[in-house]
């Protein structure tokens, strides 16, 4: 895979990862959107959309509320589309199966985001100071530029995350995608439902809705009943 | 004093800032800086001097709020702004409006945009997602931005030209009602999302369909746990190795 479908990847990590909270919040960030999107850019969109699909459902109900920094689920769902292509070249390995090692590999990394989120954050008070000293200063515009420092600083964030993500991704699938690729090809029917059922238990549990299990227990079952019907 | 408003390409850029408003989100005073920045072109048009620098030390100081719902506030936060360079009096000073209705706000938009706008547009994209559609990305996009930006764009004008009955016209839509309803729906969303999904695996895997009501007592089970805060990672790698493990050889 050359060097321009990295860059490519990582700049769309770059702009992902600003979409996640500093700039516009269009949801362009969500994995739904961002995998399929890296996806298509490096040739293989239907690899991404079943990691962005596969990672929406996950971390659907993770709330970015108040100071709480979620786990990187826009870095998860672009490293596991970027490995899957790259490395699926490289170790001869494809379909959903492997798709879904790369982001059972992924998820931990996820982590790594908060760190790197935590430091952008961090960084930014300095320029609070910086705007501060600017404004009893009397240049007005130098305040206003301090602002726009913290976009490097989360941009800085999500490339970090990124690199580690893939990075780290890319040795542990070349030493383990043979040992591990037989079992996940066996279990993968039952993890595409496993991962479904595993992110709506999450959500019922945090979305405080009165009677969200009777609902969710009345439509799940009416709609099984239906399917099986049909 | 003559009457003062702000042109309209003013209220136009402080639109266009506002889409940055966390782009200095930080631990000490969250979205101060992201204020200040936003509302910078408004300020100096009406001041001057020493003036502007009282006034942009007013917007430094401490604000939190939910990012899509701050237009009405910074609408109304630019009138009063107006209403103070005039010399007028109003029941409510900028400061007090900000911290009267910044944690109110954050709470409607939580619960509204994070809670049920962005997971009722993912569970409705998420099925032609699953069916291999390329089209989903656009109507997860699609449900999600159009109340968005009407929040963002007609919220800062509602804001500025309503001034402090913004409040009374938010509290009309009873927003925390929506997003009730909405839940609702991404909670039955769900419930045909997964059915689907499983009746797939299970007719694949040649299994009778009824195994599949094994799903609802899972749900409880792991739903508890992530209520008791086991962390969404532990539960997969859990569920993932139990899988792998059973399913092996």
């Amino acid at each position: 895979m050359p060097v321009a479908d990295y860059l490519t990847a990582a700049s769309v990590a770059v702009l992902a990862g600003l979409d996640r909270t500093a700039a516009l919040q269009m949801m362009v960030s969500r994995p739904i959107v961002v995998a399929p999107l890296t996806g298509w850019l490096l040739g293989d969109p239907l690899t991404g959309l079943q990691a962005g699909a596969l990672v929406e459902l996950l971390w659907m109900g993770r709330l970015p509320v108040g100071a709480a920094i979620p786990p990187d689920d826009t870095q998860v769902a672009i490293g596991s589309t970027v490995l899957a292509i790259t490395m699926g070249h490289l170790t001869g390995f494809a379909g959903s199966a492997f798709t879904i090692l790369c982001i059972l590999i992924t998820l931990p990394l996820g982590k790594v985001g908060q760190l790197f989120d935590r430091w952008a954050r961090h960084w930014n008070g300095r320029l609070l100071q910086r705007a501060q000293d600017a404004v009893a200063a009397g240049q007005f515009k130098k305040a206003e530029q301090s602002h726009l420092w913290g976009l490097g600083h989360f941009a800085a964030a999500s490339l970090g995350t990124f690199v580690v993500i893939v990075a780290a991704g890319s040795l542990v699938l070349y030493h383990l995608a043979p040992l591990l690729i037989g079992p996940v090809r066996n279990a993968a029917p039952w993890l595409q439902v496993a991962f479904p059922v595993l992110g709506t238990s999450i959500i019922l549990s945090s979305i405080n809705v009165r009677r969200s299990m009777t609902l969710f227990g009345a439509s799940f079952t009416t709609a099984l009943l239906m399917l099986w019907l049909l | 004093m003559d009457r003062l408003k702000l042109p309209r390409s003013v209220l136009v850029r402080v639109l266009i800032r506002s889409f940055t408003l966390q782009a200095s989100w930080n631990f000490e005073r969250l979205q101060s800086l992201g204020v200040f920045y936003t509302l910078a072109p408004a300020l100096r048009c009406l001041y001057r001097g020493e003036e502007l620098e009282l006034a942009c030390r007013r917007h430094l100081e401490y604000f939190n709020t939910h990012p899509l719902l701050a237009s009405p506030i910074l609408g109304t936060i630019l009138s009063l702004e107006e209403k103070r360079k005039r010399g007028e009096e109003s029941y409510l000073g900028v400061q007090e409006f900000k911290g009267m209705v910044m944690a109110p706000y954050a709470a409607i938009g939580d619960a509204l945009f994070w809670g049920a706008v962005r997971p009722l547009a993912a569970g409705v994209a998420l099925f032609p997602a699953v069916r291999g559609t390329l089209w989903a990305p656009l109507v997860f996009l699609g449900l999600f931005n159009v109340p968005h930006l009407w929040f963002r764009v007609v919220g800062l004008f509602r804001g500025y030209f309503l001034e402090l009955r913004v409040i009374e016209n938010i509290q009309r839509r009873r927003l925390p009602d929506l997003a009730i309803r909405l839940k609702e729906g991404t909670v039955v969303l769900l419930g045909g999302l997964c059915a689907y999904m499983t009746f797939l695996c299970l007719r694949d895997e040649a299994v009778a369909v009824g195994w599949g009501l094994v799903v609802l007592p899972l749900v409880v089970l792991l739903g508890r746990l992530a209520r008791r805060g086991v962390s969404t990672l532990l539960l997969v790698l859990v569920t993932s190795a139990i899988l792998l493990i059973s399913t092996h050889g």
